[in-house]
C-alpha cells in the first residue's frame, strides 16, 4: 500500500474516533457499555504526529477534503466511489496499481481506498 | 442480534499466545485474514483507541473496538489467553477474553452500537461460565456461546 495512503486512512479512523469521544449520544452509549473514552490528548497527538508524516502536496489536499467534507479518503466496493457514489473509470478501478498509487477519484477529489474483499 | 451469528470459527483463537496489550491486539486482528497493509492500518487504528481509554470491561473481558476504512462489513474475532494478560483493566483483573469488534466508518453507526452492546452482553455470562476452561475448538466455543445465548 502507499505509504501516504496509509497514514491517511490512519488519520481518517482517528478523525472518526475523535468525532465519536465527542459526541454526547455515543459517549454515552459507550459508557453504559463500560468503555471509557476520556484520554483525548491522547489522540489529538496521534491525529498531529500523523498529519506531520503527510508530504506538503498531500497535506494541503488533505486539509481541503477535511474542510469541503469533513472526511479525506474514500472506500471503492464494487467499483463505486463511496464518496460521492460515483462510479470509478475502468482505467483506474481496473488498474494493477490500486492502492499502491495514490489516485483521487475524479468527480469528488477524494483519496481512494479499494477495499479488501 | 445474536453474537453466536456472527461469529465464525476461524476468527477464533483459543490460544492467544501474547503476553502484551499490543500483541494480543496483532494476533487478534490477524484472525481477520486481511492483507498486509490493511493489517498494519488496522493495528494503528486499534492501539489509538486503547490509547482513547482502556475497552477492557473488567471480569477478565476486553472487547478492542474501532471503525475503519480497511474492512467493508462488521468483523468480529474472539481471543482466549490462558495466562490472561495486564489490559489497564477498570477492576485490575488480567484480562483472559477478547472480543475484537471492526466495522466500516460509512455504516450506521447504530449498527455498530448494536453489535458492540450484543458482544457486551453476551460476554460477561460467558466469562463466568464454568464450561468455558473446558472448551478447546472454536466449534465448541460457538456452542457454549449459543447455549448462552438461548
Amino acid at each position: 500500500m502507499n505509504a501516504q495512503l496509509q497514514v491517511l486512512i490512519a488519520l481518517q479512523d482517528i478523525l472518526l474516533m475523535i468525532r465519536e469521544a465527542k459526541d454526547p449520544t455515543s459517549k454515552r452509549a459507550m459508557g453504559k457499555m463500560g468503555f471509557e473514552m476520556n484520554n483525548l490528548k491522547s489522540l489529538e497527538a496521534t491525529k498531529s504526529d500523523l498529519e506531520g508524516q503527510l508530504k506538503p502536496a498531500i497535506r494541503s489536499e488533505y486539509d481541503r477534503a477535511r474542510r469541503r467534507y469533513g472526511r479525506i479518503v474514500a472506500p471503492v466496493i464494487n467499483s463505486i466511489c463511496y464518496g460521492c457514489f460515483v462510479k470509478i473509470p475502468y482505467a483506474i478501478d481496473g488498474a494493477d496499481d490500486r492502492n499502491k498509487t495514490l489516485y483521487r477519484c475524479e468527480n469528488c477529489g477524494m483519496f481512494l481506498y479499494w477495499v479488501d474483499k | 442480534m445474536k453474537l453466536s451469528e456472527t461469529i465464525s470459527p476461524k476468527r477464533i483463537n483459543l490460544n492467544l499466545s501474547a503476553t502484551t496489550r499490543n500483541g494480543i491486539l496483532e494476533e487478534l486482528v490477524g484472525l481477520l485474514q486481511l492483507k498486509p497493509p490493511a493489517r498494519k492500518a488496522l493495528l494503528k487504528t486499534l492501539q489509538a483507541r486503547e490509547e482513547l481509554g482502556s475497552t477492557a470491561v473488567g471480569n477478565g473481558i476486553a472487547i478492542p473496538h474501532c471503525r475503519s476504512l480497511v474492512v467493508g462489513e462488521v468483523l468480529v474475532a474472539v481471543g482466549r489467553s490462558s495466562r490472561g494478560i495486564s489490559f489497564r483493566a477498570p477492576d485490575k483483573k488480567r484480562v483472559r477474553l477478547f472480543f475484537l469488534i471492526v466495522a466500516p466508518p460509512l455504516g450506521d453507526p447504530g449498527d455498530y452500537l448494536i453489535t458492540l452492546g450484543s458482544v457486551a452482553q453476551a460476554a460477561r455470562p460467558l466469562a463466568e461460565d464454568k464450561r468455558l476452561k473446558a472448551v478447546t475448538t472454536p466449534q465448541q466455543f460457538i456452542h457454549l456461546l449459543e447455549e448462552i445465548e438461548e
